[in-house]
């Protein structure tokens, strides 16, 4: 097996110890930086579709992105300034009202395993504040918004129509448990997801349509 | 016409019941214990006894742990000891004087004293240390989660013997979500090796010792994890969403656990709620899950609402479908 090919097991794998090691192998075997991070970045989408699917869980996600992030950590002084390695800039919250989390985080740490640079506003964030965020970062390609409460549904509505206000053209993508397809169309947003893979995957899609 | 207990086990048994139970009817709670945990109040934060702040910030449904650096109990898994203390469980009669009381003001032949443990063990462990950090150190610090999940039983088994000294319970409603609406947060085999074990022990303590009901809340999707309720000797599951097929559940488990739930709070109880969008839900659960081992009630883990009028209007629904189906 290349050392390419190792790294993108045990990203897969969760071993967060044996990625730094092995990421830097590869790169002393003479595997650019980018092929490493592109590899990476293909072992946490076999991740999202594995938890998508229910073949895996939780924590088994949690452990993958963490390994890709140590990974990463080796790959960074070696890529800065290497603006063709993101996907680009993704704002993220939960929605006014809401201080649900946990879910959020787990979308966040997926659109980053797909290779966005992310900009987490915490929970209970005003819609303003999400507008704010797309003005305040460079190359924001998408915005997510995360609602977990039938009662943070209207905020979630104002959300993404004060982001589609200021800015017509931004991507919004919409999820949470009580969020359907059919919510998200109506209240305007580009993308909806049931779970933080397929939000990896939909942020992707959108962000380079 | 049975009465709320035998009406509840004649449900569980398979047996001739003469209506639909009505969701916690039959459980008298004992909420005013002297360990019964502490909650903030709406708008407030408290440090626990166990050191967890938890915060319930106006205009939420509940309350939250707060996980910045700061507040989190547990900063290191592997030193867990030098973090966690388990909260005095020793108090005078005089303290359990209204929780006796209360237990002594049901009849038993109508109502289950029914004593309340929340949260869980999973619940607790992610409260001490944040759901990021547990879920990931199930699979990098195993044994230092055995070790704390194992101090955690001792303190429950602690608990329920408290419990059972002064109150002689006959039932235990337990809280812990276990999932999301879409799936279990872990894994069977995980929660197999970590809770399954664990779990049997609390609910063993209390059968051995005389409580006829282990009543165990998780609103959530569970169904892969119903094995190990059953394992655990979990009598009703109280929780169970619509996201679990629960007439198969019922068909597949139902002589051995009842299903207690399949109206979703979210769905019900919300600031624009209406009498006919639960009469909606009430008749559709009753109707698709039917009369025996099924308990037609709210998902939410306690007989109360967020938004006035909703629990009521269950239960009149309720009635409604008895009147209709039996």
């Amino acid at each position: 097996m290349s050392k390419i090919e190792e790294v993108k097991a045990k990203v897969e794998a969760g071993k967060s110890k044996l990625v730094p090691g092995l990421v830097q192998e590869a790169l002393d075997e003479g595997s650019a930086p980018g092929e490493i991070l592109q590899a990476m970045v293909d072992s946490m989408g076999v991740v999202g579709e594995k938890f998508s699917s229910g073949e895996i869980f939780v924590p088994e996600m949690l452990i993958a992105a963490k390994a890709m992030s140590k990974g990463v950590e080796v790959l960074k002084p070696l890529m800065a300034g290497d603006g063709s390695a993101s996907l680009g800039t993704c704002v993220i919250g939960t929605v006014a009202g809401d201080l649900h989390d946990i879910g959020k985080n787990l979308v966040s740490m997926m659109i980053e395993s797909a290779g966005f640079d992310m900009v987490d506003l915490g929970v209970d964030v005003p819609a303003d504040t999400f507008v704010q965020a797309v003005k305040d970062n460079t190359n924001v390609k998408l915005v997510a918004c995360s609602g977990l409460l039938t009662t943070t549904m209207p905020a979630l509505k104002e959300a993404v129509q004060t982001i589609k206000a200021a800015y017509p053209d931004m991507k919004v993508i919409v999820g949470g448990a009580p969020v359907t397809p059919e919510y998200a169309a109506e209240v305007g947003a580009d993308g909806y997801a049931p779970d933080a893979g397929s939000a990896a995957v939909k942020a992707k899609e959108l962000a380079t349509a | 016409m049975l009465t709320k207990r035998q009406n509840l086990v004649e449900v569980m048994k398979g047996g001739n019941p003469d209506r639909f139970v009505k969701q916690y009817e039959a459980f008298a709670l004992m909420m005013k214990t002297p360990i019964t945990r502490l909650k903030p109040p709406v708008g407030g934060s408290i440090v626990n006894e166990w050191g967890v702040t938890l915060s319930w910030p106006e205009g939420q449904l509940g309350s939250f742990p707060v996980h910045d650096k700061e507040h989190i109990v547990i900063k290191d898994i592997t030193k867990w000891r030098d973090y966690v203390k388990a909260p005095n469980l020793d108090y005078p009669d005089e303290a359990w004087a209204t929780a006796v009381a209360d237990a002594n003001a049901v009849d038993r032949n109508d109502q289950y004293v029914t004593v309340f443990v929340a949260p869980g063990l999973f619940e607790h462990v992610h409260y001490l240390m944040s759901m990021e950090e547990a879920l990931m150190a199930y699979y990098e610090e195993p044994e230092a989660m055995h070790e704390l999940i194992d101090y955690l039983v001792d303190f429950e088994l602690r608990l329920a013997k408290e419990f059972i000294k002064h109150l002689h319970p006959d039932a235990v409603f337990h809280h812990d979500d276990w999932g999301s609406q879409i799936n279990s947060f872990i894994s069977p085999a995980m929660f197999e090796e970590f809770f399954e074990p664990a779990y049997k022990k609390i609910y063993g303590y209390y059968k051995e010792n005389g409580v006829e009901l282990i009543i165990h809340h998780s609103d959530s999707y569970a169904a892969n994890l119903v094995p190990s309720m059953i394992e655990m000797g979990i009598d009703i599951w109280q929780g169970v969403m619509n996201t679990n097929n629960i007439p198969e559940l019922i068909k597949q488990y139902g002589e051995k656990i009842t299903f207690m739930g399949g109206i979703h709070s979210g769905l019900v109880d919300f600031p624009t709620w209406t009498p006919e969008i639960v009469a909606e839900y009430v008749e559709k659960t009753c109707q698709e899950n039917g009369k025996l081992h099924f308990i037609p009630s709210q998902t939410s883990g306690l007989p109360i609402d967020s938004f006035p009028g909703v629990y009521e209007t269950i239960n009149k629904e309720i009635d409604k479908m008895s009147e209709k189906l039996f």
